[in-house]
């Protein structure tokens, strides 16, 4: 088991290495992909390795001359790998229009490093009508034929309905992975968990599954270590990997993560794809799923906080902590309604504001243990 | 029965021997840089106040910066868990306390039991404390303990614009280059703090009555604008300083 977890923990925390093996080894072609709507499926299709693009892991400096630094850490931080060549073993990077901050990642890129294959997508916000599906329906077939002359080979319908039916597993795999922490918290810490998940993004998803599918059993076989402790639910972090140092603050102050609503975590293995007549069709019918509701894309009827409160409520959670990046626009907008219904429900929550660059330590460890207090009664 | 609170914070460490409801002693010392060195000698000087020894103490509690550190505490809490038990000890009709220090500001609600209900604290950004006044009084060659004093006589509030400790700094610097009278960029440099407390205060939301602690509580020219900006009354404890203190005691206390 320690030699599965250790590899996800690798993987995570220093991705280049790990992915430009891949390529070494297989002789295959790396994509980038943008965080949270690519549908990963019609690049697997296409017999070449879809990498979730990540935040590096050293102090943002040349990127400072191509991005303002009130950009979040992601969008700074990518381009920064980007202008030192650090990700030249990427073949291809798509990106699609997101939030505020990434909008000019894309053309930054293209302008100053472009990468050997570069494709834009709009992908379409979830209001309803046709005329949205339609839309993305146009782009996702965009998108794979790009793919297939990147690739130098023609994306098969069987293939596509062998990648759907590979990343079907590889979410219900994580899945079981979920029911588990919340069935027995505290016997996966939450870097672990972040671990795990971030390392289905990083690599070949039959060989993760594979190996989270010997690693489940094993799991399963801990003992749950959670007595007296808080339980509690993360959410944030919507693009990028928190702080595994912060995950371990969290748990050092007392709590329990029991669920969570994190990109890499919950977010990432969301909804299955309900296999159809046309596969490309059913991805886009995965993609306008409102639920976990998208600040980037999101319709104004279905509320971020309801959603929360739900989750904490299902989860029999104490509270909740709010991972802010620092400068993430779809988040900020949404925080005040999160704050406001919270309180109005009674649920106790603590933001805390996180940036690549990890700062001030003592300040959330205080605010950490504080806010286990004042659950545990506030007296 | 009695124990001692101690609250080892970035600049200063305040004790407080407590037996029953009756304060024995209380001291502050500089923090230096071995916490748990200067702690102790804290508490042995608090303790030769109150003519008793160190064997007597029951309970220790810790809180602050380096709560974490105090080897010979028994317990540690947040500040902002002590800070609200020592005010609402001080005035039971505290719904609200709002806390500067030398590097961190927090706002604390309470409900009318003094159960803490929500909080905010600064970041990591010295903007809304103790040392932005004490930089500002630098830059303008006053005394910490005057600045207060010298703010209330301004004849106009000089506008500092700047939420950020180093860029204040030099817009303070232009003011007094432009002939600004003092008087009037100290009044500006107080507001500046209250607008930033104004606007953190907000997330937690400001009810009466409001107690203020800290040793920026000392400062009468920051009273005043805070008062102005929040439009309430501050009530002030006789010694603001050690509230935390008191409040890491009384958990003590309680917590036997």
């Amino acid at each position: 088991m320690e030699k599965v977890m250790s590899r996800f923990m690798e993987l995570s925390t220093d991705p280049y290495a790990g992915v430009a093996k891949w390529k070494e080894d297989t002789g295959k072609k790396i994509i980038g992909c943008f965080p949270m709507r690519i549908p990963e499926e019609i690049v697997h299709a296409s017999g070449m390795l879809p990498v979730v693009m990540w935040r590096g892991n050293e102090a943002v400096t040349l990127g400072h001359s191509y991005v303002h630094n009130f950009n979040c850490g992601l969008t700074r931080s990518f381009i920064d790998d980007v202008m030192k060549d650090k990700l030249d073993f990427m073949d291809g990077m798509i990106f699609y229009r997101s939030c505020l901050q990434a909008e000019e990642i894309p053309s930054t890129i293209e302008l100053n490093a472009p990468p050997r294959h570069f494709l834009y997508l709009y992908l379409p916000p979830l209001y309803p009508g046709a005329v949205f599906r339609d839309f993305l329906i146009q782009q996702l077939k965009k998108m794979k034929e790009n793919l297939e002359a990147w690739a130098g080979k023609e994306i098969t319908e069987d293939a596509l309905n062998n990648s759907i039916e590979v990343y079907n597993k590889n979410r219900s795999l994580l899945k079981r992975l979920y029911e588990l922490r919340k069935r027995k918290p505290g016997t996966i810490r939450a870097r672990e968990m972040l671990a795990i998940v971030h390392a289905s993004m990083l690599m070949d998803k039959e060989e993760h599954s594979k190996l989270l599918g010997s690693l489940l059993p094993e799991l399963e076989d801990r003992e749950e270590v959670a007595d007296g402790k808080v339980r509690v639910i993360l959410s944030g972090g919507l693009c990028q990997t928190p702080h595994t140092a912060i995950l371990d603050l969290i748990e050092e102050a007392g709590m329990v993560v029991v669920d969570d609503d994190i990109y890499i975590g919950s977010r990432y293995f969301a909804n299955e794809v309900t296999p159809g007549n046309d596969p490309l069709e059913s991805l886009a019918d995965r993609y306008m799923k409102k639920t976990p509701p998208d600040p980037t894309m999101g319709d104004w009827k279905t509320l971020w906080s309801d959603y929360m409160v739900d989750k904490v409520r299902e989860n029999n959670a104490k509270g909740m902590v709010s991972l802010l990046v620092k400068f993430c626009p779809p988040h900020l907008c949404y925080y005040p309604d999160i704050k406001r219904t919270f309180d109005k429900e009674g649920i106790p929550e603590v933001m805390i504001e996180v940036e690549h660059e990890v700062v001030s330590v003592e300040q959330m460890r205080t605010r950490l243990q504080a806010f286990v207090e004042v659950i545990r009664g506030g007296a | 029965m009695i124990v001692a609170g101690i609250d080892v914070g970035s600049l200063s460490t305040k004790v407080v021997l407590l037996e029953d409801d009756r304060i024995l002693a209380a001291n502050i010392l500089t923090t230096g840089e071995e916490g748990v060195v200067m702690a102790r000698k804290a508490t042995d000087e608090a303790l030769r106040k109150a003519n008793i020894s160190f064997d007597q103490l029951e309970y220790i509690v810790t809180t602050g910066y380096g709560r974490k550190s105090i080897s010979f505490a028994k317990e540690s809490k947040s500040e902002m868990m002590c800070h609200a038990k020592g005010a609402y000890w001080l005035f039971p009709s505290a719904r609200t306390v709002i806390d500067i220090g030398a590097e961190s500001s927090k706002i604390i609600r309470l409900n009318k039991n003094g159960v803490v209900e929500d909080f905010v604290g600064n970041d990591k950004c010295a903007a809304g404390t103790g040392i932005f006044l004490d930089t500002m009084a630098k830059a303008l060659e006053v005394s910490i303990e005057e600045v207060g004093e010298l703010s209330l006589k301004h004849k106009e509030k000089a506008m500092i614009s700047s939420m950020c400790a180093v860029f204040a700094e030099s817009e303070v610097v232009s003011h007094v280059h432009r002939g600004t009278p003092r008087n009037d960029i100290l009044a500006g440099i107080h507001d500046s703090i209250a607008e930033r407390i104004f606007g953190m205060s907000n997330r937690v939301g400001i009810m009466d009555d409001v107690v203020m602690t800290g040793g920026v509580a000392k400062n009468i020219g920051m009273i005043k604008a805070l008062e102005e900006k929040l439009g309430t009354i501050l009530h002030v404890p006789e010694h603001p300083r050690v509230v935390g203190a008191l409040g890491a005691a009384l958990v003590a206390r309680d917590s036997k």
